[in-house]
């Protein structure tokens, strides 16, 4: 009995040993469950290649599982180190999954942050219970401890509880602990922990309504507000060359900050995690940003957003989708390590083809080799043709070739301003070289074409008939008043005299300037030159811009009508009408200029065109104001008055018309509500 | 073979000896149920049925090896960790969940709930009629067994719910038909995601919260989706939708037993979910089961707002029959090849599945235009024309391309996303109607067949403002598809019968011009529950409205389905967009090419676009692996020009690009398919070191190396990430 049994276990063995060779796990990760999004030149968000892909997920080392993790470190020989929480351990192991020791057994606590140093590979543990850094060396012998720093500067009533911790090769560590406000801690090692100050503190922000309410609030009030104290970094990483990069959350466009040595943040543009959980530096001048929601965010080393991509589990266990994330790191290799919490694992990614060629260039463009980043953008933008950060990067590798021509259009394309600006001032440039002969030839040409016409003009009259034609033209009634908008502009005193009682007014003249005046305000709004543009290319909302130009003229007209009626003001709707019309006159004429200006300026003349603007609105305002003033005869305080009135008046009408469309808005979800309700009790 | 089947019988013998132990020391408690309380009802040639009458559970033994498969967890292999509830759950034959009110988390089975059953002999099995007191409603069980095929049935006429407000909410039959405790027996379970995929039947050490559970065609859009996802920036959804099950099919195979089965959802496939459950995930038990939907709840909104809402239970159930057919598998059969295999001749017998045309061709499909916001309207943005095709075409042919299939989007008036496609219209922009019916004529001459494709699907709500032809969810409320896109970004379901009418009226104008190549997507791969009119249309209704639509078209054209669900496979001229992965869920510990075995060699698969993978060596060995062909996304302008339209996805599609990498995969693929023309797959098998064999009915096998060294094997050396085409041994 007893040998059969051993038979059989037997042979239950050889049958799950065979089974498992004969399906033994090869798995493809061809697909990803997430998809790469990166920015276009608008901020625009555009799906991309997969820049990731999930690779492995390491559960264990060895028979050791993980139990709520929060830190991770992978050094450059790829061994990786965890704080394992939960276990109150450091875990050293490798991507095979193999252990390959276990570290502060017995002396940690509750270790939350770990660092490892390159060169003597020393262990860094921030042991938030243990209120103290312990640094440890490769075989897990204890070598300092580092408690609550001494210095009265470090604050008294302060707790010491490091949650996370870098050092730098001269052996200083940045330490951020929790309910520390302050910044991060700076401790040197000389003398058992010197505590050298705080680091990198973020500034509390006010914002105006803020101020405002603080202004007007009781204490009582003041003291339940959300207190306005700096929030502390949420996670640190530090780069080869020793700058610290910090993320905290709730700070906007301040999220992700890169430190140099005085503490002095190195960039301040970037979109941004919603909740940053842990950061860390790349190879290429590259920086990873981890959300806790499990978005991995690269960003180039001026700050630009390269590709966002992962997501959070929604319970479906797919692989690459994360629940809590706590810790990123990246190792040689560009494999990126992403350790979640809630899941005790750590999540392993792999670049594409398509990332590492754009590692390849965007190291090689940061370098200065523009022309040798060439080849692999190349291929980037075969792969992705709207990859905006390779578009703008070949545009000035372009520029760099002096080819002016198509770093203009990659310039256009990645909506680089600066690179457009500067490849169209070369193509100015040389464009002028060739055809100054030319220009200056025809310019002599046409001087003296027309100093001969006007002398055969003026011997034989060549021109009586053209000149008899626009005299009848603009003798007719219609045109006439549109000819005295021109005469109004450049007398307006006078003009608004005519207005009022030369029977200069008129609904049509006014009309007609009215709708050139949209026409040029939309050609020039959609069509002008690229730099002076204020609306994206490929965006166009005519009608609401018509709508709103109608609106405006109309409450103007109105509400400025009903002021003058009651405050007896001469003016009739149809003269007011006509002289806020004839106002726009220096637009209609200036604009023109400003549209061909913006088409052969660059950036550093671009002041020109606003110089002319800002005298076409002085000039449209001086207008309207006379126009009020003299049409309707007041005195200038009476004007200022009416001015003052009219505004208020048309924002009461905007305030009436808004509470009319709430109040419809209440109606029309009553009536929907009473159609729903029907619809559900008869259930039709 | 001998010592085979003497290892098994010890194996039994070992089984009821344990069986036997327990039963006597704990003889003062309740008694064990064993083997031994089970009577046999029924035997076919190959295997006995027992039955346990009080918890209605089923044994099958395998007449030959004497291997048994139960139904239900027997009471020595339960590990007294659960609850009652769970512990009901995994020993009944059959379990329901209801709602109760507007609640559907009440579950009544066999081993706790009051009930009555009543069994009759039918000829080769039984049927019992049970009746939950409490919950005051019942149905028939009928269970019959025939040769190596077990069929459990629910008719329709059997269900009764006499309670006004307790109704069945899902019926699972044998939810543990197979089941395994924790890494006990070796083996795994089939899943119908993706392609195909296994669950091994390892100890999970409590990994997973959750396994596999995908309704089969996908789910339901006509309910209202409970859960909110997580979105980038509040807005960006990165996550993919998984795959949807395309097949009605599970599996459980047992392979040191040598003992599985395959199930096919027969009946009420429409409407059910296919469950594989690793052990850890509630219990340490792995099973797999379908779960038949009867009736859902929903919310309904009372206003505009939503802000007012009730939670209502569907007013009427589903009604149709249920049933499983488990086809008992052992020896060489009992793994996934031979699931796949039975699921073949399944199909063939059935007439599911008609031999097609399975000739190689590589497909390159063409994005005409598409458009952008210009001032108060929209103008074209033309990325290729006939006359463009024409060139690419003369290209392709002169670098050795022989035959070519190609699906022309966005060719019709207004662009890819000018929806429905009412009439036979092409765009001016690409060269209109008289040219693209020449071209069309032209390349069929020449070999390259040249598709149109209609999404059946969809209204633009944009261009269409009214919606009396939209499809209205369960909840009366129009159905709507809402992506984040540039220029329109409301889209909306044509009700079934009015798509049918719209593209019947289409395929007639097109057909009228002498040609009738059609690609058909949207309608092929969707079903829904929607209400119209205060009637209230179920998923079989929307399957049985597209087939019948389908099957119309596909007498009139010549026509291919973009990933067709099963039903409509015996129409489709080619399978487009057959995944080969999976959706990648954590659970998961292997990809087999199921649906590839399955159909190669009866049906022409085409695969996801190769521009957008990001990882193409190993794409095209997965490729050449599953059989399935190369299919590629190309315009003739730089897709740079659609960065303002709704195709701003198309991120890398100009053909200068992809033409050598479409004329490299042509040979490649071209000579694998000369050696494996017509043949079926017979075999597949992961070898060690990576490499997979391919063994095909005419002797061909295809041999695929997946890792970073040369691998030799069968006397062949396969070069690493290659693949090599040789002979059977």
């Amino acid at each position: 009995m007893e040998r059969k049994r051993t038979t059989i276990i037997l042979s239950v063995f050889c049958a799950l040993l065979l089974a498992f060779v004969a399906v033994s796990p090869m798995f493809s990760y061809a697909e990803t469950p997430y998809k790469t999004y990166t920015l276009s030149g608008y901020g625009d968000v555009q799906e991309t290649q997969t820049a990731y892909l999930a690779y492995e997920t390491l559960v264990k080392f060895g028979d050791e599982a993980m139990n709520r993790p929060n830190d991770v470190y992978v050094t450059d020989d790829n061994e990786i180190y965890v704080a394992d929480t939960g276990n109150a351990r450091v875990l050293v192991g490798n991507l095979e999954g193999e252990l390959l020791g276990i570290i502060g057994e017995g002396t940690l606590k509750s270790p939350r942050g770990v660092f490892v140093t390159e060169e003597n590979k020393h262990v860094y543990v921030a042991d938030r219970d243990g209120e103290a850094v312990f640094e440890f060396d490769r075989n897990g012998k204890l070598l300092n401890t580092y408690g609550k720093p001494t210095s009265p500067l470090y604050g008294d009533n302060l707790s010491f509880m490091p949650i996370k911790v870098v050092v730098n090769d001269a052996g200083i560590m940045f330490i951020i602990c929790e309910s520390n406000t302050n910044g991060i801690v700076e401790i040197s090692p000389t003398e058992g922990g010197m505590f050298l100050g705080y680091f990198g503190t973020n500034f509390a922000s006010a914002s105006l309504r803020t101020i405002i309410y603080r202004a007007i609030m009781t204490d009582a009030q003041r003291a339940k507000m959300v207190s306005n104290i700096p929030s502390t970094p949420d996670n640190l990483a530090i780069d080869e060359r020793g700058l610290i990069y910090t993320v905290t959350r709730g700070d906007e466009s301040k999220t992700l900050k890169r430190l140099n040595i005085a503490g002095i943040n190195l960039i301040d543009k970037s979109r941004n995690a919603t909740i940053p959980a842990a950061v860390t530096a790349g190879n290429h001048d590259n920086v990873y940003v981890a959300d806790q929601n499990g978005y991995i965010y690269e960003y180039n080393n001026e700050g630009d957003l390269l590709y966002v991509f992962g997501g959070k589990d929604d319970g479906s266990q797919r692989i690459g989708l994360s629940t809590m994330v706590t810790a990123i790191q990246a190792d040689k290799q560009d494999r990126l390590y992403l350790l979640d919490v809630d899941k005790a694992q750590i999540q392993v990614y792999t670049p594409t083809e398509f990332t590492s060629l754009l590692h390849e260039a965007l190291y090689l463009y940061s370098k200065g080799l523009y022309t040798e980043s060439k080849a692999p953008l190349e291929k980037v933008l075969q792969m992705n043709s709207m990859f905006d950060y390779a578009n703008r990067a070949m545009g000035r590798a372009y520029f760099q070739e002096e080819n002016y021509n198509m770093a203009l259009k990659y310039a256009r394309l990645a909506k680089d301003y600066e690179g457009y600006s500067d490849a169209y001032w070369e193509i100015r440039n040389q464009w002028l070289k060739r055809n100054i002969t030319t220009m200056i030839i025809v310019i002599v040409l046409a001087f003296v074409l027309i100093k001969v016409l006007k002398n055969l003009d003026q011997k034989k009259g060549i021109f009586n008939g053209v000149r008899n034609l626009s005299k009848s033209i603009w003798s007719k009634d219609l045109m006439s008043h549109i000819k005295y908008a021109g005469y109004y502009m450049k007398h307006p005193i006078d003009g608004a005299y005519g207005i009022s009682h030369e029977g200069h007014a008129s609904w049509g003249a006014s009309t007609i300037l009215l709708g050139i005046f949209t026409i040029e305000y939309l050609v020039y709004k959609y069509l002008c030159g690229f730099l002076q543009k204020t609306v994206r290319e490929g965006r166009y909302e005519v009608l609401s811009d018509v709508g709103i130009i109608l609106v405006v003229i109309f409450a103007v007209t109105v509400c400025n009508y009903l002021v003058c009626t009651i405050n007896d003001g001469e003016g009739t709707v149809k003269k007011i009408y006509t002289y806020f019309c004839f106002s726009l006159m220096p637009y209609i004429l200036l604009t023109p200029v400003c549209f061909v200006l913006s088409h052969v300026l660059t950036t550093n003349e671009q002041f020109l065109i606003n110089l002319l603007q800002i005298l076409m609105y002085g000039w449209i305002a001086v207008l309207m104001v006379l126009g009020i003033k003299e049409v309707n005869n007041y005195t200038p305080k009476e004007t200022v008055k009416i001015i003052l009135l009219t505004l208020f008046t048309i924002l009461i009408m905007a305030l009436l018309v808004f509470i009319v469309y709430v109040l419809w808005a209440q109606v029309f979800e009553f009536i929907s509500a009473i159609f729903g309700e029907v619809v559900y009790r008869l259930g039709y | 073979m001998a010592t085979k089947k003497k290892i098994l019988s010890l194996l039994l013998a070992a089984l009821f000896l344990f069986t036997l132990l327990p039963a006597i020391s704990f003889a003062d408690e309740e008694p064990m149920v064993t083997y031994s309380d089970y009577q046999l009802v029924t035997e076919s040639d190959s295997y006995k049925l027992y039955l346990y009458e009080p918890r209605m559970s089923i044994l099958l033994e395998n007449k030959e090896t004497g291997v048994i498969l139960e139904s239900t967890l027997s009471d020595e292999k339960d590990d007294g960790k659960s609850n009652a509830i769970w512990t009901g759950y995994m020993k009944s034959g059959v379990v329901v969940q209801y709602i109760k009110g507007t609640n559907n988390t009440f579950q009544a089975e066999l081993f706790n709930s009051d009930h009555t059953k009543t069994y009759r002999n039918l000829k080769n099995g039984f049927a019992c009629d049970i009746y939950f007191t409490k919950e005051m409603f019942g149905f028939t069980v009928e269970v019959t067994l025939e040769g190596k095929e077990l069929l459990v049935k629910v008719p329709e006429s059997s269900i009764r719910e006499d309670a006004t407000d307790t109704f069945i909410s899902a019926i699972s039959l044998f939810p543990f038909m197979g089941y395994t405790h924790l890494g006990d027996t070796a083996g795994y379970m089939l899943v119908p995601d993706g392609n195909g995929a296994l669950i091994n039947l390892t100890d999970k050490e409590g990994r997973f919260s959750t396994g596999f559970s995908q309704m089969i065609y996908g789910r339901d859009d006509g309910f209202t989706d409970s859960t909110t996802p997580s979105y980038l920036w509040d807005k960006y959804d990165t996550v993919l939708r998984s795959n949807n099950v395309i097949a009605p099919v599970f599996g459980m195979a047992h392979t040191d037993e040598q003992q599985g089965y395959l199930a096919v959802v027969e009946e009420g496939q429409n409407r059910c979910t296919i469950e594989a459950q690793p052990n850890g995930v509630m219990v340490a038990y792995n099973r797999c089961l379908a779960k038949f939907l009867l009736r859902d709840v929903y919310i309904q909104p009372l206003n505009q707002s939503n802000s007012g809402t009730v939670t209502m239970a569907e007013v009427d159930r589903g009604h149709g029959d249920l049933a499983v057919r488990y086809f008992l598998l052992s020896g060489e059969d009992a793994d996934y090849v031979g699931m796949a295999l039975t699921y073949r001749d399944y199909l063939l017998e059935k007439g599911a599945l008609a031999k097609k045309d399975t000739s190689y061709k590589t497909r390159v499909d063409f994005l005409g235009a598409d458009v952008e916001p210009f001032l108060i309207s929209t103008k074209s943005v033309t990325m290729t024309t006939t006359e463009n095709i024409e060139e690419i075409y003369n290209n392709l042919r002169n670098a050795g391309v022989t035959s070519l299939l190609s699906v022309y989007k966005g060719w019709q008036k207004g662009g890819y996303y000018a929806l429905p496609i009412n009439s036979f219209s092409a765009s001016k922009s690409i060269g209109g109607n008289g040219k693209l019916v020449d071209l069309i004529k032209e390349s069929d001459e020449n070999g390259y067949d040249l598709y149109l494709y209609n999404d059946g699907l969809r209204i633009n709500g944009d261009t269409n403002k009214f919606t009396m032809n939209a499809v209205k969810k369960v909840n009366k409320r129009t159905l709507k598809e809402e992506p984040v896109k540039q220029v329109y970004d409301l889209f909306y379901y044509q009700m079934p019968n009015r798509a049918g009418s719209v593209l019947m009226k289409f395929v007639s104008s097109y057909t009228s011009k002498g040609v009738n190549k059609l690609a058909l997507a949207g309608i092929s791969n969707i079903l829904y529950s929607y209400s119209s009119k205060g009637s209230y249309y179920t998923r079989s209704d929307t399957a049985s409205a597209y087939e019948k639509t389908v099957a119309a078209i596909s007498n009139n054209t010549d026509l291919i389905l973009e990933q067709p669900f099963s039903y409509l496979w015996k129409y489709a001229g080619a399978f487009l967009d057959m995944p080969v992965g999976s959706s990648d869920y954590m659970f998961l510990d292997e990809e087999v090419p199921f649906l590839s075995i399955v159909l190669k060699g009866t049906l022409p698969m085409y695969s996801d676009y190769v521009n957008f993978e990001a990882n193409k060596t190993e794409f095209f060995l997965q490729l050449v692996e599953s059989g399935v062909f190369p299919s590629f996304y190309v315009t003739y302008e730089n897709s740079a020009a659609l960065i303002y339209t709704n195709s701003s996805n198309l991120y890398s599609t100009e053909f200068t690009t992809y033409r050598d990498t479409i004329v490299d995969y042509d040979k490649q693929m071209r000579q694998i398919a000369a050696a494996t023309d017509g043949a079926t797959i017979t075999n597949h098998e992961k070898l060690s070191g990576g490499v997979t064999r391919v063994t095909y009915s005419n002797g061909t096998v295809v041999y695929v190396n997946y890792s970073n060294q040369p691998v030799s094997v069968d006397g062949y050396t396969v070069d690493a990430l290659s693949y090599k085409v040789g002979e059977a041994q």
